[in-house]
């Protein structure tokens, strides 16, 4: 039988909110993020028809370039994206500008602000603003005070301003940063980006929660025994090793990415689904989240460093060997930990979080494990019966998988695993939406709900201050443990888990 | 949701003073305030079935313009008294001629215009004007102003204000009074909608008046004589105005449900041998119908052959690229209890054939409750590979589906519908040809 390759009956049926007439400035134009995600997003937002008539996406960087200049490396940079859709990006680019800016330079900023004013009338977008701080993290603070110096946030109704991660580098220094740009926008004008926020697999977890009758009543200690949270990459640390000497996997994944992760899985339903309700429970479960030991962090977190590996036909170098890694470098590409959340829901019920680098597979997994049942009646295949799983996939394959028991075929009762599968290939045959399209509209859309506000971030942050204390003051308290590229880890992250009698599920 | 009724009793003025007092009032309570930033909404709502019930003495409140539960109980009670058909709809010209005889002089108050949903008042609405016929037709004209302020939960700094103005009189002192000060109370820099709260049959030079006007227009064309609506339809196509309409709005659970089913890539196949449709409807107001097969045809790239009428059914052959033919029929159904809409889908069944083996092909079948899947499962559709979804035909308030299009569109007519009109309009154009 032949096959449609699309659905055509689902075309056109999505109902998107509209997003308003708008210039999105971003700075930080000439860097990775800009030509890797932002413009492929935006793209992405056109073809989908998404972005409006009167519209403008203005870099700012501080090379001298043109309009036409910018265009064109965007299409150098974009060339597979555009492959195919030459016309539409012609349309598209009609919309870039680009301006020089030092945002450290007054007068840039002021030259920014009348250059805004003129693609105002040129494009119709009547004032309304976001502004994308792709920078390094060190202009955040200065950045925004110059925006709002050069009164480019003073409206809260028509101007944005959208933060990457990380923010802040601890506790501390994240609440310095929140009270700074607080002075220069109000909290509704700000949006702190985690793009795991907007990939489609982490929001189903809010769905398949809170949509569904059956999994809130078990979604707690009486059922629940443990949570692994995972997120690995094969990749090393690639041409970021400048940052990610100063960042490691705690700063760079741990704090932000996963536990965000933690937050959306174990936060309290909440009244509405509007972004301050949502981001009130969420913001309540981190505060409530705690080190398994804090006053012993490393005797509940395990650091790790990428050694040597591969086979012999693609041999991998070690983190120490990486180009920009300094030669005794004692940043981790690998981090586990063991977190409580002290509430009346999770009291006593273990999250393990990992994540690293060169490890086995790329992916991103929920994996909540259900306590035994009470009385084995039967006997399993295997020695014991497996706990029931459930498996929330963030990536790849983005799904879920149910594991529990069924009789094993045969005259006996013995019992033996089996998995109960959704893949959102299969149910529909179209693949979802990079984080950044999501986010990215959102933002322009003045919807923070999958934003993370000041006082989660300071949770986040506080979170993990043991750790990041330790490591500073006493980092021999907590050993990097090296591992052979392209394995789980080292096997001290094991030893957290095998403490309880548990294990890291091998995906 | 609750109707939230203006805090502020709406003053009554002279029609000429409207639009002089409106620019006095926000300066005068706030020169900084100069209202919502938002939009303009006139709404035409003659609520004739609410206006008769009440004038009638069988309803004893107010005249708000909402259908409310209480007004469908007693019209239906009505209906059964005066020995009218079961069948009969709440839109029924049968229905409201009985209604307006005998009507009694008891005073009643009407205050059309000053209720409206939390769901629109929400959007902030700039300026609120509504058109309330009267059933009197030759009752002078009576203009009402107010300002409101929508309660909101939300955290705002101070709430954000609009104005309300109700003209109310019989249809010739609207067309030739009321009409003249609507130009004077569209606010140019804002856009403005029109929603025809009413039947597409009545009032055409008002409903054209406002159709040149420009504005963002709102219909139902389930409300007025089929042949009408896609008039109506045929020249605002013609004239390229943008058209929303509720009863396209309606069908989106079918939309959604047919399209979830074939969103496994496994499914997809079976819409390429699709050989029979079959729409049920209730009643014999066949224009949902014609959308739903209109909008099912253009995205399975199909073309429209012919339209046969009988008494039964309405047949309609659409051929596929590749030269096979697709029969489908929509079947009115009387029902007891009929869909205060009128000809809302209750039933679709899709049949796809790729061999003589019955248990290789697929009947897909969608019906408003199980008893209708189950009708529609008869004469051996069972022996196919059955897939079988129950779509509840629950409505939300027309409010909310207006309050939805305020507040998501633009006011241009939906791709999807513009390709489905075409194609209903072909139809249509074939059954003129009969």
């Amino acid at each position: 039988m032949p096959s449609t390759l699309s659905n055509p009956l689902r075309l056109g049926l999505r109902q998107e909110r509209v997003i308003a007439p708008q210039c999105l400035v971003i700075f930080g134009a000439s860097g990775d993020l800009t030509h890797r995600k932002l413009i492929p997003a935006l793209f992405e937002l056109y073809l989908q028809r998404r972005i409006p008539s009167e519209f403008g996406i203005v870099g700012c960087a501080r090379r001298p370039w043109t309009d036409n200049e910018f265009k064109e490396k965007m299409k150098v940079k974009l060339a597979n994206k555009i492959s195919g859709k030459e016309k539409e990006w012609q349309q598209f680019s009609n919309y870039l500008f680009y301006e020089p800016v030092d945002l450290q330079q007054s007068d840039h900023v002021l030259r920014l602000s009348k250059r805004l004013n003129e693609i105002d009338k040129t494009q119709a977008t009547h004032g309304n603003r976001t502004f994308y701080l792709s920078v390094s993290p060190n202009f955040y603070a200065s950045g925004c005070k110059a925006l709002k110096a050069a009164s480019l946030l003073d409206d809260p109704k028509k101007s944005r301003l959208v933060i990457e991660k990380p923010f802040g580098r601890d506790y501390s220094s994240a609440k310095k940063l929140n009270k700074i740009v607080q002075s220069c926008a109000q909290e509704s004008q700000i949006y702190r980006i985690d793009h795991y926020l907007g990939k489609e697999t982490v929001q189903n977890i809010l769905v398949l929660r809170f949509a569904n009758t059956i999994f809130e009543p078990i979604w707690n200690r009486n059922y629940i025994s443990s949570v692994q949270i995972t997120s690995s990459e094969t990749v090393g640390v690639e041409d970021r090793a400048g940052y990610y000497e100063s960042s490691g996997a705690l700063r760079d994944m741990l704090q932000n990415h996963m536990t965000q992760m933690l937050a959306v899985t174990a936060m309290e339903p909440p009244g509405k689904f509007e972004p301050e309700a949502i981001r009130n429970e969420k913001a309540k479960v981190l505060q409530a989240s705690k080190l398994a030991d804090e006053n012993k962090p490393w005797n509940c977190c395990i650091r790790g460093q990428y050694g040597e590996g591969g086979n012999t036909s693609n041999r991998l170098v070690g983190y120490r060997q990486e180009d920009g890694v300094y030669c005794n470098s004692t940043t981790e590409t690998y981090i586990a930990a063991k977190v409580f959340v002290d509430n009346w829901r999770w009291q006593g019920v273990p999250f393990y979080l990992r994540t690293g680098k060169r490890l086995p597979k790329r992916l991103g997994e929920i994996v909540l494990t259900f306590k035994d049942v009470p009385v084995h009646l039967f006997e399993s295949t295997i020695i014991n019966p497996a706990p029931n799983q459930l498996v929330l996939r963030i990536q790849p394959n983005e799904g879920a998988t149910f594991k529990f028991e069924v009789k094993s075929p045969g005259s006996g009762m013995k019992s033996r695993p089996v998995e109960m599968e959704f893949s959102y290939d299969e149910s529909f045959g179209e693949p979802s939406d990079e984080g950044y399209v999501r986010l990215l509209a959102d933002a322009m859309l003045s919807d923070p709900t999958l934003f993370t506000r000041s006082d989660e971030v300071e949770a986040a942050w506080k979170l993990y201050t043991p750790l990041i204390e330790l490591m500073d003051n006493s980092p021999w308290k907590l050993p990097i443990h090296n591992y052979e590229s392209m394995t789980w880890g080292p096997p001290e992250s094991d030893q957290l888990l095998s403490k309880d009698n548990i294990f890291w599920r091998r995906p | 949701m609750k109707p939230q009724l203006t805090l502020q009793t709406p003053l009554e003025l002279p029609h000429q003073e409207i639009s002089n007092y409106l620019n006095k009032l926000w300066i005068a309570e706030d020169k900084d305030n100069t209202g919502a930033n938002t939009f303009t909404l006139m709404v035409w709502q003659p609520a004739w079935l609410e206006q008769c019930l009440v004038q009638k003495g069988l309803v004893n409140s107010p005249i708000t313009g909402n259908l409310s539960p209480e007004i469908i109980e007693v019209a239906k009670k009505f209906i059964l008294d005066a020995g009218l058909p079961i069948t009969t709809s709440l839109y029924s010209e049968e229905l409201l001629d009985l209604l307006k005889e005998n009507l009694s002089n008891i005073d009643f108050e009407d205050f059309r215009g000053q209720f409206f949903e939390s769901s629109i008042s929400t959007l902030n609405p700039r300026r609120l004007v509504t058109l309330a016929p009267t059933l009197n037709e030759n009752s002078d004209i009576k203009t009402f102003v107010s300002a409101y302020c929508p309660l909101s939960d939300s955290s705002a700094l101070k709430p954000i204000c609009g104005d309300l103005v109700v003209i109310r009189g019989g249809a010739a002192s609207i067309t030739h009074k009321g009409l003249k000060i609507i130009d004077e109370l569209s606010i140019d820099e804002l856009p403005s909608w029109l929603w025809w709260n009413g039947s597409l049959d009545e009032s055409p030079d008002i409903f054209e008046y406002f159709t040149k006007h420009g504005l963002r227009l709102v219909i139902d064309t389930a409300l007025g004589s089929p042949n009408r609506c896609l008039k109506v339809l045929d020249q605002l196509t013609k004239s390229n105005k943008a058209i929303n309409d509720l009863n396209w709005v309606r069908l989106k659970n079918w939309r959604e449900s047919l399209a979830m089913i074939f969103d496994p890539p496994s499914r997809r196949p079976i819409l390429d041998h699709i050989t029979d449709i079959d729409i049920d409807i209730v009643g014999d107001h066949i224009i949902q119908a014609l959308f739903l097969i209109s909008w099912i045809s253009d995205k399975l790239g199909w073309s429209f052959l012919r339209v046969e009428r009988d008494k039964e059914s309405t047949k309609i052959k659409f051929e596929r690229i590749n030269g096979e033919k697709i029969s489908t029929s929509i079947n009115p159904l009387p029902l007891g209890n009929p869909s205060i809409h009128l000809g809302q889908v209750i039933g679709l069944r899709i049949i796809s054939k790729i061999s003589d083996v019955p248990k290789n092909n697929t009947c897909v079948i969608l019906g408003c409750e199980s008893v209708e899947c189950m009708r529609l499962e008869a004469g051996g559709m069972a022996n196919m590979q059955l897939i079988e979804q129950v779509v509840p035909n629950s409505f939300s308030s027309s409010e909310y589906d207006v309050s939805k299009l305020l507040g998501s569109s633009r006011g241009n007519t939906s791709p999807l519908f513009e390709n489905a009109i075409k194609i209903a309009l072909q139809i249509f154009n074939g059954f003129n040809n009969l």
